[in-house]
């Protein structure tokens, strides 16, 4: 199933770059106030902390290339579980068949790190993202849905589904290539037919650098 | 051999031959004159004036057979008849004086005498002129038989007066200058004014009156139109139009929407809402400013000072027109084309 939709866009990936396009890179370093929550038949655990993350996009005509890095330390909320690292990392290939829409697909994993153990989390994600300026061209409002394809995780229960999202707002300076982020992004994945149920949200506020 | 020379002088040839059969008539009589042949001079020379006058030949012509005619009929006897043409020479050209090489001192003698009792003027003005009625003046150069009083009156074609121009002594010569205008200083309102000189005796007496119509015609440049005045589609939109203000304020609920519901959208049901509306919060916020300052009919200053610029541009250019069509205005002109002078009755002033 993956190389079905794979291939319209390697094949769209692969055409010949348009005479006149150039690159435009972009940066951003954000800070995530990241809550996680695990509910299991048992009981529930929640951590919570800061996470401090650096991203970056390369774009040539209507493709781009995605990286995102995001490391940071939860601590719990309840009980008496020790404190955790988590680390993020996205790669992410988009397509933008209109101005304001961007299909994207890549791995996206995610780890915690506590005790020597370490729990390893590899989605296959399929993401649609919405943007477009609402107050003049100062201020972008976007809204980011992805779904896991596919997963991979070192926990017991048999992965499930798993999807989340984003949305928020831009603001953009006009005569400067800074750019401000403050948005709201939640992760969900169900395992084991709904007994183990993964939850990862928080605010993200970021800073920007866009060459335009 | 002179009644030949008279044969064709009266004969009914076409009026080429004529033409020249009559010059001939006029070497003739000439040559009789200086052959002492006054009586034949008188002849042929009275017959070629009189055809020369019909003809409205040109002056120099009839005052080259007038003086012969005169110098004959005094050598004939005839003084009244020599002084009746050489008045009549005089009052043709005042400016005319006998050869002294050619005519004897009682020839020229009589004449003198003659020039001087008869008071005349010759109106000597250009055919066409032009003047600007601002500063410009038509000029005539009166030449006088002799010392004499003159009034120069302009009239209209029905003979009543329309501008006195001058009334007193001439000498030699005069010139006059009429600048166009009326006695109020209005430009002329006629396309047609008699020029009229009236020459008096020191006694008071009128001697002679000349007349010639002047046609008038007024010419002044067309203005230039303004240029119209910046159509709507040159403008810029002066207040802002709603559509900005909607558009900020539909997006950021639609946005605030979106982050408080993104929890149910993605199937996780338990998630506290305070982040979430936290940042719905500031996405509202950011909503209700953008709002303001995007707000329907407020003032846009950038635009305003484009149009301002517009305008200002028009303004000079309709300053600028306004300073040519003022100077067009101005420039109005009297052409003026004289007719032929011809001496009228002496029933006038």
């Amino acid at each position: 199933m993956r190389a079905g939709w794979l291939l319209p866009l390697a094949v769209a990936v692969g055409a010949s770059r348009l005479p006149g396009q150039t690159f435009h890179t972009a940066g951003a370093a954000s800070v995530v106030t990241a809550r996680v929550r695990t509910e299991q038949l048992g009981g529930a655990a929640q951590f919570s902390g800061a996470a401090f993350g650096a991203g970056g996009t390369l774009s040539l005509g209507r493709f781009q290339l995605g990286l995102s890095y995001l490391q940071g330390r939860l601590d719990p909320d309840t009980g008496s579980a020790h404190a955790r690292d988590l680390i993020e990392g996205a790669v992410l290939v988009g397509f933008r068949p209109v101005e304001w829409l961007t299909l994207s697909v890549g791995p996206h994993a995610r780890a915690y790190a506590a005790s020597g153990q370490t729990q390893r989390w590899l989605f296959w994600e399929l993401r649609v993202r919405a943007a477009k300026p609402f107050i003049g061209s100062t201020v972008q409002g976007y809204a980011e849905l992805w779904r896991a394809v596919a997963a991979d995780a070192n926990v017991p229960e048999p992965f499930d589904h798993a999807q989340g999202g984003e949305a928020g707002m831009i603001v953009r300076l006009a005569r400067a290539p800074f750019e401000g982020r403050l948005g709201y992004r939640i992760d969900h994945a169900v395992l084991g037919g709904g007994t183990r149920l993964e939850t990862v949200d928080g605010v993200v506020i970021g800073v920007g650098l866009a060459w335009r | 051999m002179w009644v030949g020379v008279l044969a064709c002088a009266l004969g009914s040839t076409p009026s080429r031959v004529r033409a020249q059969s009559s010059d001939s008539v006029l070497v003739a009589g000439m040559r009789a004159y200086k052959n002492l042949e006054f009586d034949l001079a008188a002849l042929l020379l009275r017959r070629r004036v009189a055809q020369l006058t019909a003809a409205k030949a040109p002056v120099a012509d009839r005052t080259q057979g007038l003086v012969y005619l005169g110098a004959a009929e005094l050598f004939r006897g005839r003084r009244d008849s020599a002084v009746a043409v050489f008045r009549r020479l005089v009052l043709l050209d005042p400016r005319f004086r006998p050869d002294r090489l050619v005519f004897p001192p009682e020839v020229t003698g009589l004449f003198e005498g003659v020039r001087l009792r008869t008071k005349t003027v010759a109106i000597v003005v250009p055919r066409d002129t032009v003047i600007p009625l601002q500063d410009g003046a038509f000029r005539a150069w009166l030449v006088a038989s002799s010392f004499q009083t003159v009034s120069v009156t302009l009239l209209y074609e029905n003979g009543t007066s329309f501008r006195p121009l001058y009334f007193g002594p001439i000498g030699d010569s005069l010139e006059l200058q009429w600048d166009g205008r009326d006695a109020a200083g209005q430009p002329v309102p006629v396309d047609r004014l008699l020029l009229r000189v009236a020459s008096r005796a020191p006694t008071g007496e009128l001697t002679s009156m000349l007349q010639l119509a002047l046609d008038l015609q007024i010419s002044s440049p067309d203005t230039v139109p303004w240029p119209a005045p910046p159509a709507d589609s040159e403008l810029r939109p002066e207040r802002a139009a709603g559509g900005s203000a909607t558009r900020a304020l539909l997006g950021g609920l639609l946005l605030s929407a979106a982050v408080v519901s993104l929890p149910v959208a993605v199937g996780s049901h338990d998630t506290p809402s305070g982040p979430r509306v936290a940042v719905a919060s500031a996405v509202g916020v950011a909503t209700a400013l953008g709002y303001l300052l995007h707000r329907p009919s407020r003032p846009l200053p950038a635009n305003i000072r484009a149009n301002d610029a517009v305008r200002d541009a028009w303004q000079r250019r309709v300053t600028t027109l306004q300073a040519e069509n003022a100077r067009r205005r101005a420039d109005v002109r009297l052409r003026v084309h004289a007719g032929d002078p011809a001496a009228i009755e002496a029933a006038g002033p």
